[in-house]
């Protein structure tokens, strides 16, 4: 069962010369309790999605889809306010930059507090002003902080950005949200941290179900527990499958152009350049039409002007008319 | 022997925090530290989270003023908040790009600013500049006229980074300056820096968290643990024979 559906989202809004798609017609399904992660290039439109997915867009744009559906919420047909009430109730999302997200007037013991529901505290005053900072802390020691009573006296301008990503982490999975939404939530840490909070969230996934979905630019440095990935480019989906599936047999040059270009893999000699992807990334208002990997593509040809539908072989998708192995059978 | 580019010297740093009327906190993030640095060399900081990694870099910078210790250019002390002086020379690019870019000028202009005060540009030279650094940054002409806000995070960092080479600096200082950067982009950079390196023997000093990029670019390692130097040496050194258990961890070395 699918608990977000989305089909066809297109983000619109006015350029000079008539409208400018900022997301194309991008499909992506989250099956209860999966963790997927969304791969893409910088400006392929990866923040722009989770925020529609939030309803974080700026009230002149045009966000339509064929289906945005959250569990039973047809998310489209909600007023502002009911849609509120759901996704602040069902989802979390870590922002990409957190030291811009927290309020800088109020202390990090106050804002991490302010997002435990009260719901779930117990007793009278006194009690429940304790128990929600006994919850506070135990957040705190969750991402990995040990050194609570600092952190929460401090305000944001005084937290090292890695200490800022913790607890935004903590904030974010304060509600126990039924989908965290997670926009390179590590980048700050070295592996080792990152890695204890990949644990801690696929902890939670386990036991709680909660869904993830992960952003991030690198192929090869995904969450171990992810089920599936979906490649995106210039806002438009080029590819969805499992890791195995897109490491070990990508059918778009966009991954292969992906994986090839990850440090990981590269053995170019130190101190030598390294290899890059011509080109870059289109601006929106100069988009090609069709394919919009087109003009950096090594294997575009005169069809790729039309925009290649995605197609389906078992549960690996691509949508690209010359793939990278000769596929038969697909749907 | 020449002389060092950049020395460091007992440099430390803590920050008071009041708490009360008569009480405060003071948090010491960085120990005394010195060390020095060559033209042309690349250094490259590594530690834990709230180790003192960015404390050292601003300083560095000039733009936090150190506790104790100072920072000499070619054996000249830098004076803190000195910006005519710092500016032309030393080069920040910021781990939060968002904050550290004006929300209210066109990426154009942000970038002819810096020209506009430091060079003797004429007008159309000063565009043809910006315009050349925003294609070397993986960036459009286009980009000119565009808001911080119209942006992605990697596109800002980008524009920071722009921002940081457009001087032509003896030093930049890059505080994870390739977190937001795809795989492609990043490659890009990086080729760009060790272009700048080869053509006007530019210093780099970076702090990252990716033992693949320390190893293909840094030419010395400095591993810093709870704000103080723990290990400091060539990169061959740090890999064939770390001391200390953090540096193995942090290099992915066994
Ligand atoms: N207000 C706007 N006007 C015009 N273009 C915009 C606007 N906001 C965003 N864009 C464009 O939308 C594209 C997608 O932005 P988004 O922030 O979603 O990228 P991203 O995939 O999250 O990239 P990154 O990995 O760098 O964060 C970018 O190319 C950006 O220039
Ligand atoms: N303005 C400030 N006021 C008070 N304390 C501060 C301030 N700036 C930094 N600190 C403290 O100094 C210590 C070192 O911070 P710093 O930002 O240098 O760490 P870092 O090594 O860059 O970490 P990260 O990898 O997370 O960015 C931290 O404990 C931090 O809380
Ligand atoms: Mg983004
Ligand atoms: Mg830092």
């Amino acid at each position: 069962m699918n608990i977000l559906d989305i089909r066809n989202l297109t983000i619109e809004i006015d350029g000079d010369n008539g409208p400018i798609r900022l997301v194309d017609k991008l499909s992506l399904q989250i099956a209860e309790g999966e963790i997927h992660t969304l791969v893409g290039e910088s400006g392929s439109g990866k923040s722009l999605l989770a925020k529609a997915i939030l309803g974080f867009i700026n009230p002149r744009w045009r966000v339509t889809a064929d289906r945005l559906w959250w569990r039973h919420y047809d998310l489209l047909a909600l007023n502002p306010e009911q849609r509120r009430v759901v996704t602040g109730r069902d989802m979390a999302m870590i922002f990409q930059n957190p030291g811009s997200y927290l309020d800088p007037n109020a202390s990090i013991g106050a804002q991490l507090q302010e997002c435990i529901p009260s719901g779930d505290l117990k007793g009278l005053y006194l009690r429940r002003r304790a128990d929600r900072k006994t919850r506070a802390e135990r957040l705190l020691h969750r991402v990995g902080i040990k050194d609570h009573d600092a952190v929460m006296q401090a305000y944001p301008f005084e937290l090292s950005d890695g200490v800022a990503q913790k607890v935004s982490i903590a904030m974010a999975i304060a509600h126990n949200p039924k989908l965290l939404i997670a926009d390179e939530p590590t980048t700050a840490m070295e592996p080792q941290t990152r890695s204890q909070i990949y644990r801690l969230l696929s902890k939670l996934n386990a036991s709680q179900g909660m869904s993830v979905l992960m952003i991030t630019q690198d192929l090869t440095a995904i969450m171990p527990e992810t089920k599936r990935i979906s490649m995106v480019y210039c806002g438009q989906l080029m590819e969805v499958g499992t890791p195995q599936q897109l490491l070990e047999q990508p059918l778009h040059p966009y991954t292969e152009a992906m994986l090839s270009m990850s440090l990981a893999n590269h053995n170019t000699p130190v101190k030598t350049r390294l290899p890059t992807l011509g080109g870059s990334i289109p601006t929106m208002a100069n988009l090609p039409i069709g394919c919009r990997l087109g003009p950096r593509c090594q294997h575009a040809r005169r069809a790729c002007i039309d925009t290649p539908r995605l197609r389906k072989l078992k549960q690996h998708q691509f949508a690209c008319h010359y793939p990278l192995i000769e596929v038969k059978n697909y749907d | 022997m020449t002389e060092p580019l950049l020395q460091i010297q007992q440099v430390s740093k803590s920050y008071y925090h009041k708490t009360g009327w008569f009480r405060g906190r003071r948090t010491l993030a960085l120990e005394p530290i010195s060390f020095a640095l060559q033209a042309g060399e690349t250094l490259a900081i590594m530690g834990e989270t709230g180790s003192g990694k960015s404390t050292l870099a601003k300083i560095i910078a000039g733009v936090e003023v150190p506790s104790s210790g100072q920072v000499l250019l070619r054996g000249e002390v830098l004076e803190p908040h000195n910006y005519r002086q710092r500016c032309k020379h030393i080069r920040m690019i910021f781990q939060d790009s968002l904050r550290s870019l004006n929300l209210q000028t066109s990426i154009g202009q942000q970038l002819l600013e810096p020209l506009r005060f430091n060079t003797a540009l004429d007008p159309q030279e000063q565009q043809q500049k910006v315009i050349a650094t925003l294609r070397q940054v993986g960036l459009l002409p286009e980009h000119f006229n565009f808001y911080p806000h119209m942006l992605s995070s990697g596109q800002q960092q980008r524009v920071c980074i722009a921002r940081a080479i457009i001087l032509e600096p003896q030093i930049i200082v890059a505080d994870e300056a390739f977190v937001a950067l795809d795989p492609s982009i990043r490659a890009q950079i990086i080729n760009l820096i060790l272009d700048l390196q080869e053509d006007m023997g530019i210093s780099f000093i970076f702090i990252s968290h990716s033992a693949e990029i320390v190893k293909h670019v840094a030419d010395k390692i400095l591993i810093m643990h709870h704000g103080k130097l723990v290990e400091f040496g060539t990169t061959e050194a740090l890999l064939s024979n770390p001391q200390q258990q953090l540096t193995k961890l942090l290099l992915g070395v066994e």
